[in-house]
Parts: C-alpha cells; structure tokens; sequence
C-alpha cells in the first residue's frame, strides 16, 4: 500500500490519551532494541499492540479482511518507521495516530476521491437519528452492558462510527479529528452528537427489535 | 472547563429544539455540569425528555470508554504476513513474543 502522504511527525498527546495510554512494562526498552534493528523486539511491540491496532481496524472498518490487511500495514510501517519516535507522546498514541492515518487514506483510496469525506462521511437520512422532542421511553443508565454497546456502534453508519470511534472511545479531540477527516471541527462535533443520538436510539429499542435493526443497518 | 454560556435573544424560554440545537456544543465544552447558562438550566431543570437525553447522552459517552481495552485478535497469519513483508528489511523472529 502506498503511504506517500501518510504524516508521521509525532504530536504531543492531550491528556486524555495519556490517561488511557498508560506506559506498559518492557516496552520502552523493546522500542529502543527494536529502533536498533532487533528481531526480537520488534515481535515484542507486535505482541504487545496488536490487539488495540486491530481493535481499532476493525471498528473503523467493519471488516475482519480489511481490518487484517490493515493491522498489518500499520505494523509494516511501524517497523519501517520507529527511527522517527522519539518518545514525545506515549508510543500508543503515536502508534494509534499513524493507524488512524492508514485507514482513512485506505477508505479516500477505496473511492473517495472524488467528494469530500466530510460530505462523503454523512448519512444517509434514513440513517440519521430521529429528533427527540416528547418520546418518554425507558433511560439508558446502567442498563448497557459492553456486548449491546459494541454491537451498536457496528452498526452505525460509516461515518458516526468513524467520528464516535476517535472521539468517544480513542479519545482524540475535535480539532484533531477534523484534520484526520479534512472537516470542520464543527462537523466532527455535529457528527459525534448524531452518532451518540443514533446509539441511544439503537440501545432503548427492545431486544428483538433491535436484532432486526442492528441486522438491517448491517446490510 | 469553562462552561459555555449562551444568549438568547430573549429571556423566553427554550423550546426542545433551541435547547437540543446547543448540546453538541455544550458536550464538546466537557464542563460537568454541560451549562452554566440559565436558560439553558431551567430548560434542562423542567423538562424531563430533554434532561433524560441529556443523562443518556452521557452515559453513552462515559460507557464508550470501555471499548477502548481490545476484544479482538488478529488472525496469526497477519503474523506471518508481515514476516513476509519485511524480508530483505529485517530478519524477525518467527513468532511474536507472548506477553
């Protein structure tokens, strides 16, 4: 795959992704013995990360195949490109951004060229959430558990997946997705509300309700 | 966090959709209690389907940061194919190193 534009100057990370990007044992050391060529730890940093890599693939795709070619991209240049970390951010992070990046030039070259990803990243209305303005249905909180929540946002239209994705759950901030998306900081927090609207709309229907559209939406 | 602070054009209060307009807004500001503005709290204070929006809108939120600890797994042949990718780069070991 071609990473000709894929930027991989390393950013200062916001404090959210240091809380969630804790340093994990061993790793600094298998980053330098790797930075010097060592086969071993190279195998170490791939053991260790890839299953947030691929997590992440594989949200942002919904596609195991993809998801796969992805992770191993992302970990090809990894290895190819680790002289550049210099430990500025936590190494996740700096991993999690160069995925992120991947991605997106993997779905803009899967045929997006042509529009915008900020108008290509939009739904459809059928898909967008309905306005709430007198619905007194049961509330959410406490009543979802990881499994339905996972399944929820699979089935979210491409776009409110990608933007709830590095927001809510990879934690990067507005401004930072609207570079990554080539959008306004206003659309990724347009984006982001409807995703969430969307989410609870899918969380309140009932169980066989919902399987029927969680089953739809996945078509 | 600074709350964000809205002025309506009148002190007339919210309807559902003027208050919901805000909230994207008021969610990316993070502040913990969303607004500080009064028009905005006493619409939130009175009605009850948007303060329920509000509270799942949260919970939604605040949930999501479990799915950040990874569930899935790659298959070993993606192993396998980055060996194979990065022969002529690099000798690596034949298999990854469990941890």
């Amino acid at each position: 795959m071609e990473t000709q534009g894929l930027q991989m100057t390393e950013q200062k990370a916001g404090p959210g992704l240091y809380k969630r990007n804790p340093p994990i044992a061993g790793e600094a050391e298998a980053i330098e013995r790797a930075k010097a060529g060592d086969a071993e730890a190279f195998s170490k940093l791939y053991a260790l990360h890839k299953r947030r890599v691929y997590t992440l693939c594989l949200r942002m795709l919904g596609n195991v195949t993809e998801a796969e070619d992805m992770t191993q991209e992302a970990f090809l240049h990894l290895f190819r490109k680790i002289g550049s970390f210099r430990g500025e951010s936590a190494f996740s992070t700096w991993l999690h951004r160069l995925t992120v990046n991947l991605v997106l030039m993997h779905l803009r070259k899967k045929g997006l060229q042509l529009v915008s990803l900020e108008e290509t990243i939009n739904p459809s209305e059928e898909d967008a959430p309905k306005r709430d303005f007198g619905s007194r249905d049961m509330q959410l909180s406490g009543s979802v558990d990881r499994v339905a929540l996972e399944r929820a946002v699979a089935s979210l239209p491409p776009g409110y997946r990608m933007v709830f994705v590095l927001h809510d759950v990879e934690g990067f901030e507005h401004n930072e997705i609207a570079a990554m998306l080539d959008c306004s900081t206003g659309n990724s927090k347009s984006q982001l509300h409807k995703a969430r609207l969307k989410l609870r709309e899918l969380l309140r229907q009932p169980e066989s309700t919902a399987q029927a559209g969680l089953k739809e939406a996945a078509l | 966090m600074t709350s964000h602070n809205f002025q309506p054009e009148s002190s007339a209060p919210l309807s559902c959709a003027e208050f919901q307009e805000h909230l994207p807004d008021l969610f990316a500001a993070g502040s913990e209690g969303l607004t500080d503005d009064p028009t905005m709290l006493e619409h939130l204070k009175t009605c009850e389907n948007c303060s329920a929006l509000v509270r799942d809108l949260q919970y939604i939120a605040d949930q999501a940061r479990q799915l950040l600890e990874p569930t899935h797994e790659p298959s070993d042949d993606v192993w396998k194919k980055i060996q194979e990718g990065l022969t002529g780069d690099i000798h690596v070991a034949s298999n990854p190193g469990k941890v």
